[in-house]
């Protein structure tokens, strides 16, 4: 167990994730031990979380979906290596920004949206609520012309700014765990961050209410 | 959308907070699942190509030390390629020559042109003096009389190892002739020198035309005369006897024409 080094890296932050991070491992032990079964409870518990970051990322769902599954297999394939260095989440979400990264520059005058339906639920009802009073199609109208803007926004920014405020704002990852997905220091983290802010504003000015 | 002026406070944090409302529909994990499963049962499968395995090796064997692997990789290739100093060939062909006493001319001469241009024995050693003190301390009438043919193949004399065995091949016919004798009976010890053993013109005659040299060169050196040729193994008539029906095989016939005493052969250009 190689705890004592994730703390002193200050990977973890909550007594939640320390115990998150003490199940993966079990978990991964157990991969790497030949229990290949073991990795599908790996599959299920983070493939929304995965799914997410690469399609706030991409801003496509089927290019999301295949850079997921590609995510998992190259995980699955290398977990030989993994070390528990840094939590498995962590690890996990390196492989999928990289690999997300990687197909965003090779693709990057391909863009094309191809979005997901906006779920209204009990966080955002009362944010959409104040966006649109309208009904019924009207209403849809409305919702869909902020999620287009907002995802057109987000693809105005650079590749390292939308991931490092993907990160933090959609996917609440800590200063530290998302300069050890990217690979930088915390500085570089909160400077993109807040560059990315200020952009994000100035598109977004229409909507927002200060 | 309500005017701007009715909104109450909304922030980017906000309106980014709403993209974690996009989420995928119940069916779309079952597809992905599916596709998941046949991907990575491919990439089971499918073999990694070599270089993608090396990372992995050197992780796995990240205890050898890398100093240590870099001096056994230069002791290796020194081991290899080492190459003691040698005097130049003015010096080392006199010493050879020198050493030897005149009746072992020939042994000399022989010698002489492999501690010249042998790279065999240039590399491995210099200039040894094993082969002149072998020579002289032979007889001269023994060391070109007897020792010669028993040193046949030639390409034998050049390694040091032949040289060793001449040399105590030599001490033995002194101390016990008949041993020798015994031993080494066979035609080559017994002839003389310079003849070589030859197979009568009748023996020759009888060997027959479709004989492989290898049998009649073994028939020369055994007393049994010549066998003939071994038959074909079963298998081998099988596979002949079977190609017989081949409709290759009769057409490869059929384009040979007999007219008279006139051959004639029908070709086919492929190209």
């Amino acid at each position: 167990m190689n705890l004592s080094r994730v703390f002193t890296k200050g990977i973890i932050t909550s007594p939640e994730r320390q115990q998150e991070a003490d199940t993966d491992l079990s978990i991964v032990k157990r991969v790497q031990a030949g229990d290949v079964a073991a990795f599908d409870h790996l599959i299920l518990k983070y493939r929304e979380r995965v799914f997410g970051v690469v399609y706030n990322l991409t801003s496509n769902r089927e290019d999301a979906s295949d850079l997921t599954q590609e995510a998992f297999i190259k995980a699955f394939q290398s977990i030989t290596r993994f070390q528990g260095n840094c939590s498995f989440f962590t690890w996990l979400y390196k492989i999928a920004v990289n690999t997300t990264l990687s197909h965003l520059r090779k693709n990057r005058l391909r863009t094309f949206f191809s979005l997901e339906k906006l779920h209204e639920d009990g966080t955002n009802a009362q944010i959409l609520e104040q966006l649109t009073d309208k009904k019924g199609a009207d209403r849809d109208a409305d919702l869909r012309e902020l999620q287009e803007k907002l995802n057109e926004a987000l693809q105005k920014l650079s590749i390292p700014h939308r991931t490092v405020i993907t990160l933090f704002e959609i996917d609440g990852l800590g200063h530290s765990e998302i300069a050890e997905v990217m690979d930088c220091s915390e500085g570089t983290v909160r400077s993109r961050l807040h560059y990315a802010k200020q952009f994000l504003q100035g598109e977004l000015a229409k909507y927002l209410r200060t | 959308m309500p005017p701007t002026d009715q909104l109450s406070k909304i922030s980017v944090e906000d309106l980014l907070r709403l993209k974690r409302a996009e989420r995928p529909a119940a069916e779309f994990w079952t597809n992905f699942e599916r596709e998941l499963r046949q991907k990575q049962l491919t990439a089971l499968l499918r073999k990694r190509p070599w270089w993608q395995e090396l990372p992995q090796f050197f992780a796995r064997h990240s205890y050898l030390p890398l100093g240590a692997s870099a001096v056994l990789a230069f002791t290796l290739v020194s081991v290899k390629y080492y190459t003691p100093a040698q005097p130049t060939q003015a010096e080392a062909a006199p010493a050879v020559v020198a050493a030897r006493p005149p009746a072992a001319s020939i042994t000399a001469t022989m010698a002489l042109p492999a501690a010249v241009s042998s790279p065999l024995v240039n590399r491995s050693e210099p200039v040894t003096p094993a082969p002149s003190s072998v020579a002289a301390a032979v007889p001269s009438s023994l060391a070109t009389a007897e020792l010669l043919p028993a040193l046949i193949p030639p390409p034998a004399d050049e390694t040091p190892s032949a040289r060793s065995i001449a040399a105590n091949l030599e001490t033995l016919k002194q101390s016990e002739p008949e041993l020798v004798n015994a031993v080494m009976g066979n035609r080559l010890s017994a002839l003389p020198r310079g003849q070589y053993p030859t197979a009568p013109a009748a023996e020759l005659a009888s060997v027959p035309t479709g004989a492989t040299r290898r049998s009649r060169i073994l028939a020369q050196y055994t007393d049994h005369p010549l066998s003939p040729e071994p038959t074909a193994p079963a298998y081998v008539r099988e596979r002949l006897a079977r190609h017989l029906g081949d409709p290759d095989i009769s057409d490869r016939i059929s384009r040979i024409g007999l007219k008279g005493d006139q051959v004639s052969l029908g070709l086919t250009l492929r190209l």
